[in-house]
């Protein structure tokens, strides 16, 4: 296997009028041809800006001030605008998490679509409609011809993120970014949502980075997760390794607040003490350390660095001082 | 506005004047407002001319030491009459807005709190007002309001004999209040009355309500505070407005009528011998265009301050 | 489509006649008898019998109740008739079709000149927020608007006879293709500038905010396509709404720039008129500007689901 994108030490920071804060602080992450990674993370983790980066859409006053992410060869945060644009679509596709607000109110659905095509296949617009409408097909629309004159408040919410779906895969990305697409439906079309994308993905050597704050949610879907703290990656593995044998005690803290059939009734979900500290305002240690009941003196003193697990392959990573001493 | 009814109002008010004071525009804006009250207060004592004393010997002189914005051409001081002018706009502009804005927050905050027909026939009756250009409006209210209005102070002073009903300058003053506040108080109705509605399915109303609070109480506890921002914004550019509006009338002759000097009826004079006399158009003009401008910068400084939205 | 169309016209009709009988009623209680007002302005002393007024004021109608008065009014204006000229006797309804080219051609061509000078810098200006280009063109609309037409119609002129050799005052009409008509319309417009210029730069902050747009990024569409269809398209349905009240800018304006640049347009026919208490044109040209204004409302109104789907889904529901 060859690797996609190589995310290496990303930092992004927000210019506030008090000067920068920093959100996203050193990141490292890897994804591999044909792979699919989970993100895992809290709201504000800075899990959305890391992708948002990648292809130049941050928001204003929002920027990728250092690192490297180099995709296919090439370092995405060193590109000119005009080659981003090729990038964007073509090799990098994008699904959003709200698709009542990601989907132009005012434009049919079809010519959404077919948009993509036009501009990054540089198709003609009927063969781009032609194309539009397979892909429709191709992410269980029914009645899919019908549907290409529709407006997106016509769609339901399940509809909406097939379109949304078909808008990422329109211009046969090597890599697709799925940023928390599920969030905003129901629990019953989540599922479905999750299955379509695995389904579409084993048919083509695609890449499927997944973010998301819901662990059990992907479990059918990542072969690898990696969980983000603060704007920091506390530990990436293998998807078995995360279920069945996490290092870091927040990766442990999110697996417990699962809820698992073999609870008892009405018995208390474990949750974590406390809050993430706010951009900014970290913590001069580990940034969990605050949280953590296991922390030791060394957390609150010094930034622990993500290190291959002793004992364990490559693959599983972690940023803890105490998990990689323990397991010595 | 989530923001501002968040936060406690103390920190409102004192975040607000910390977010104007950065903003340099609204900060001149202020500058020039303050300085136009203060000439239109004690301005009178300040020139060294009365603006009605005229001097034939020195008629349409040019801004020189002595008249630093010239003479007209009865040879009375520019300037005096300039400043007069600015008490003229002021008092206008006070009072339409404050009869306007009490119109406007009252019938407002009603129709919003009960609804009903009374609402509807409010918001009929913005409706109709607003589709009707002003200019013509106040030009129809006068020409219809004036004859009726000096029949009745003519025959007050043959009733009473006080001279006060003989003055026309009451009579311009009185058209000039209530045209202008009859067609300035419908923005503050419909502000105060979406103000109310958005508020009055608040939780935190419905709990009041709860607990027994009675209307009133709720309105001046809760909706009024929380309309003050939105209303201090539109208070300052209908300052501004209700100045240009005066000046327009009075250029047209429905409102202030000379020898009472307003900028208005100045630019009027002036346009008849620009090409002459060009400081007697230039000056009130300019003037105008300056406090016009300052309102405006003050009421967009004011807005962003009030209202910070999007300004994370 | 069609329903709304016509339930919108029968609501239109009968706010159009209210305004009417507003406007009405207080000409009629408030401007006195105009046949007392004719006699009145009479030239040198025309005997007043007060048996020959009441005779002339039954032959008019003028006795008859106020109702039936306004009715005979409204069909009177729906036959082109506004009545007659108190001033010098001429059909209203000449004058102001002898005016009324002048004051359309100007308004026309300011609106024409807002559309395309406004909405691209406003454009401009949203998507380039908070930089020195943007506070540029955002202080000069906030300055056009703060400045009256009569305050910066003599102000120009000031400034080109000073550039100008003496002679060349562009003061007069002489139709849309001469070369006078270039100052009144930059005056005109200035307001109608401001006001849409803002509109649109804070509809396209707006917008320019909302996820669809970063999601046609995402796509690879060209920066261009995305300003124009993804920005401008949801950006022109707000600034369209406010037809209305820039047609009630362009009627204040034109009554001053007809003013100070002496054309002869309905807007001095106004002037002309109040000074002289000339009721009957005061009351057509009031009727007519209200008409205008409301007109252009009734049109956003009926534009507006064609502008926004979401809006047509619930006009058709209902």
């Amino acid at each position: 296997m060859t690797v996609l994108l190589d995310v290496k030490g990303l930092t992004i920071d927000i210019a506030r009028d008090t000067g920068p804060t920093r959100v996203v602080d050193g990141i490292d992450l890897t994804v591999m041809q044909g792979e699919s990674l989970g993100i895992v993370g809290e709201s504000g983790c800075g899990k959305s800006l890391t992708m948002l980066s990648l292809v130049g859409l941050l928001p204003n006053r929002i920027k990728a001030t250092g690192g490297t992410a180099t995709f296919a060869g090439r370092d995405l945060l060193q590109m000119n605008r005009r080659d981003l644009r090729a990038i964007r679509g073509a090799e990098i596709g994008f699904i959003f998490q709200d698709p009542m607000t990601s989907l132009n109110p005012v434009m049919r659905i079809g010519d959404q679509i077919a948009e993509a095509l036009i501009y990054q296949k540089n198709l003609s617009k009927p063969d781009a409609m032609i194309r539009a409408e397979k892909l429709l097909n191709m992410v269980g629309i029914p009645g899919a011809r019908d549907r290409m004159t529709a407006f997106p408040h016509e769609l339901s919410g399940g509809m909406r993120q097939r379109v949304m779906i078909a808008m990422g895969l329109a211009g046969d990305p090597r890599l697709l970014i799925a940023d928390e697409p599920t969030t905003a439906l129901d629990v019953t079309i989540q599922a479905q949502i999750v299955d379509l994308v695995r389904d579409l993905k084993a048919k083509s050597d695609m890449s499927v980075v997944w973010i998301t704050h819901d662990l059990a949610l992907i479990a059918g879907l990542a072969d690898r997760i990696a969980v983000l703290y603060a704007g920091t990656v506390v530990e990436d593995a293998p998807i078995e390794t995360i279920f069945d044998n996490p290092s870091h005690p927040y990766t442990q803290g999110l697996l417990a607040s699962l809820p698992t059939l073999s609870d008892q009734p009405m018995s208390r979900l474990a949750s974590i003490a406390g809050t993430p500290p706010e951009p900014g305002k970290r913590p001069k240690g580990c940034p969990f350390a605050p949280r953590c009941d296991r922390a030791i003196p060394i957390c609150t003193a010094s930034v622990p660095t993500l290190k291959a697990m002793p004992g364990s392959t490559l693959t599983h990573r972690v940023a803890c001082f105490v998990a990689t001493a323990e397991a010595t | 506005m989530t923001a501002a009814t968040d936060t406690r109002p103390s920190n409102l008010w004192r975040d607000a004047w910390k977010r104007l004071r950065r903003n340099r525009l609204a900060v001149t804006g202020l500058f020039i407002v303050v300085l136009l009250v203060f000439v239109a207060l004690i301005g009178p004592y300040l020139t060294p001319y009365d603006f009605l004393s005229q001097n034939l010997d020195a008629r349409n002189v040019p801004p020189s030491l002595s008249h630093p914005f010239g003479t007209d051409d009865l040879g009375r001081d520019v300037i005096s009459r300039v400043i007069y002018g600015a008490r003229t706009a002021l008092i206008v502009a006070v009072m339409v807005t404050l009869i306007a804005v009490t119109l406007g927050v009252v019938l407002g905050a009603v129709a919003g709190f009960y609804g009903g027909t009374f609402d509807k026939i409010m918001m009929w009756s913005t409706d109709m007002t607003m589709s009707v250009p002003q200019l013509l409006l106040v030009v129809v209210i006068n020409a219809s309001l004036k004859q009726p209005i000096a029949t009745w102070m003519e025959n007050m002073y043959l009733s009473t004999g006080n001279q006060a009903f003989r003055n026309t300058a009451i009579i311009d003053f009185t058209l000039v209040f209530g045209s202008m506040a009859l067609i300035s108080w419908p923005p503050y109705a419909r502000l105060v009355r979406a103000q109310v509605l958005s508020i009055r399915s608040r939780p935190y109303v419905t709990a009041a309500r709860a607990l027994g609070l009675t209307n009133r109480l709720i309105l001046m506890r809760y909706v009024l505070p929380n309309a003050m921002g939105p209303l201090i914004v539109a208070v300052s550019a209908g300052l501004g407005t209700a100045m240009v509006l005066e000046s327009a009338f009075s250029f047209l002759g429905v409102g202030v009528n000379p020898p009472t000097p307003s900028w208005g009826n100045m630019i009027s004079d002036g346009l008849r011998v620009w090409t002459n006399h060009p400081h007697l158009l230039v000056a009130p003009a300019a003037v105008l265009a300056v406090v016009t401008v300052a309102f405006n910068f003050l009421g967009d400084g004011l807005n962003d301050a009030l209202n910070p939205k999007g300004q994370k | 489509m069609l329903t709304h169309i016509l339930r919108r016209l029968l609501l239109w009709i009968p706010s159009v006649l209210l305004v009417m009988l507003g406007v009405y009623a207080l000409a009629f209680y408030g401007a006195g008898d105009p046949i007392k007002l004719i006699f009145l302005r009479a030239p040198g002393d025309v005997a007043y019998d007060p048996v020959k007024i009441e005779a002339i004021r039954d032959q008019a109608g003028l006795n008859r109740p106020f109702i039936v008065q306004f009715a005979s009014y409204i069909w009177n204006l729906l036959h082109g008739n506004f009545g007659n000229s108190l001033l010098s006797g001429r059909s209203v309804w000449k004058m102001i079709s002898a005016a009324a080219p002048v004051s359309m051609t100007l308004g026309l061509c300011a609106l024409i000149v807002t559309a395309v000078v406004a909405i691209p810098l406003g454009m401009v200006a949203g998507m380039k927020q908070n930089t020195r280009t943007d506070y540029i063109i955002l202080g000069t609309a906030v300055t056009l608007w703060a400045i009256p037409a009569y305050v910066a119609g003599p102000l120009l002129m000031v400034a080109l006879i000073m550039v100008l050799p003496g002679g060349a005052i562009p003061y007069g009409w002489g139709g849309l293709f001469d070369i006078r008509i270039l100052l009144p319309l930059i005056v005109l417009s200035f307001q109608p500038i401001a006001l849409i210029l803002r509109q649109t730069r804070a509809a396209v902050i707006e917008v320019m905010s909302e996820d669809y747009v970063r999601t046609a990024r995402a796509k690879g569409v060209p920066e261009v396509i995305v300003a124009l269809r993804h920005i401008l398209r949801p950006v022109l349905t707000p600034v369209v709404t406010q037809l209305g009240l820039i047609m009630i800018t362009i009627v204040n304006g034109a009554i001053f720039v007809e003013l100070v640049f002496g054309l002869p347009g309905l807007g001095r026919l106004t002037v002309q008129a109040l000074t002289n208490s000339d009721y009957p044109v005061i009351l057509a040209i009031t009727l007519i500007g209200s008409f205008l204004v409301m007109a252009s409302n009734l049109l956003v109104d009926l534009l507006y689901p064609l502008l926004d789907p979401r809006a047509a889904a619930t006009t058709e529901a209902r």
